[in-house]
């Protein structure tokens, strides 16, 4: 099942995973068509390219992507999360996913 | 084995699970062993799917075990990767961000509770899953009991969160509150985690019950705390002596504690004890 894992990351983590699938929670800065310029649970921001027909209607999203580069993300797929999300909880969410006392579970 | 087997808020959550997101959840009591195989039955603890997967199970019928512990019911939070409607069942997959799994949901045929079930919930959502893990020859699965839309979005890094804490738990015992002495804490606990005054006690100090107290009264109950706890309790000019002031203020703090029921008074009206 190890093709299914998709770590939660934030900006600073994101180079860990290049080529990887990942799981970034994030709040849309600003959309371009194809691309759009989020930022990350910890502030950082990052580039997405955006797959064909998505449209980013709230702004806050999770995306499901493929790690391109440290600040590059090519999305497989978004999911809406709403209006409001508390993004320092993402983040505390984000570093104890990565935390080794979890290593088991995650 | 651990002596957590059955957590007591999550003791009270069993058959259907209605209790969305779990109650927090106190310092957990050591219960009897008798007690712990029956209760377990009866839980229901937040995991990851990863945690689904790595399982075990003694033979095809025995309870499961997720490192070592055994579980009752379990929750998830996760995304809907696809659906698959048929007649007698719906099968969500779905996808945390740690693995796979399926979720099984069994439609009564005619009830109307199908269109509330499945209407709510399509792919690329996140939701929340109660259920118990079952496995099909060599397929593991949720049978699932209660499915709904995860509607506020911070509900997911809580359970995140929810699922490391129990994980810690169970590894190492609740988290003690440090002002309280040895032997009393394991009394206190056992009552604490049931008593209505008491209903978030998770680390950081054993004041925080009496945080929305006058500050006279905290501190009589800090003092009292810092007593060798005998049965007769403190003595009220020990109380005195130790907070000043006036001693008509002292006698109707620890009235008004009285009332609350924080303290009790034992051998007679001058000496009074902490409950817990």
């Amino acid at each position: 099942m190890a093709e299914h894992i998709s770590p939660r990351v934030n900006a600073a983590r994101l180079g860990e995973f290049i080529g990887r699938t990942v799981r970034l929670t994030c709040k849309v800065v600003r959309s371009q068509g194809e691309t759009a310029i989020v930022q990350a649970p910890d502030g950082g921001e990052l580039s997405v390219r955006v797959a064909r027909d998505v449209s980013l209607a709230v702004p806050y999203i999770e995306i499901i992507g493929t790690v391109v580069d440290a600040a590059t993300v090519k999305m497989l797929a978004c999911i809406d999360l709403g209006d409001e999300l508390d993004m320092d909880l993402v983040n505390d969410a984000v570093e104890l996913w990565h935390d080794p006392r979890f290593a088991n579970i995650i | 084995m651990s002596q957590y087997g059955e957590n007591p808020f999550y003791g009270n959550a069993g058959g259907g699970g209605y209790l969305a997101g779990g109650s927090p959840f106190g310092s957990a009591s050591g219960s009897p062993g008798g007690l712990r195989k029956a209760g377990a039955l009866h839980s229901l603890r937040p995991v990851t799917i990863k945690q689904l997967l790595n399982a075990t199970q003694a033979h095809s019928d025995a309870e499961w075990s997720i490192d070592e512990v055994e579980v009752g019911q379990i929750t998830v939070v996760a995304q809907v990767v696809s659906i698959t409607s048929q007649t007698t069942n719906c099968v969500y997959w779905l996808d945390d961000g740690t693995g796979r799994i399926e979720a099984r949901h069994w439609v009564d045929v005619g009830t109307e509770d199908d269109a509330e079930r499945w209407g709510g919930i399509t792919e690329n959502t996140y939701i929340r899953v109660m259920g118990s893990l079952k496995s099909f020859g060599n397929k593991r699965y949720i049978n699932a009991t209660h499915l709904r839309r995860i509607k506020d979005p911070n509900e997911i890094q809580f359970h995140i969160l929810e699922t490391f804490t129990v994980y810690m738990i169970f590894q190492k015992g609740a988290p003690l509150r440090p002002s309280e002495a040895g032997s009393r804490a394991a009394v206190a606990n056992g009552n604490g985690a049931a008593s209505a005054y008491n209903p978030q006690s998770t680390a950081a100090g054993g004041m925080e019950q009496y945080a929305h107290l006058p500050s006279i009264q905290r501190r009589i109950v800090a003092f009292m705390m810092s007593q060798p706890q005998q049965t007769e309790g403190t003595h009220v000019a020990a109380i005195a002596r130790n907070i000043g002031g006036d001693a008509n203020a002292i006698s109707e703090a620890l009235d008004r504690l009285m009332d609350e029921g924080h303290v009790f008074t034992t051998i007679d009206d001058s000496h009074f004890a902490l409950s817990t």
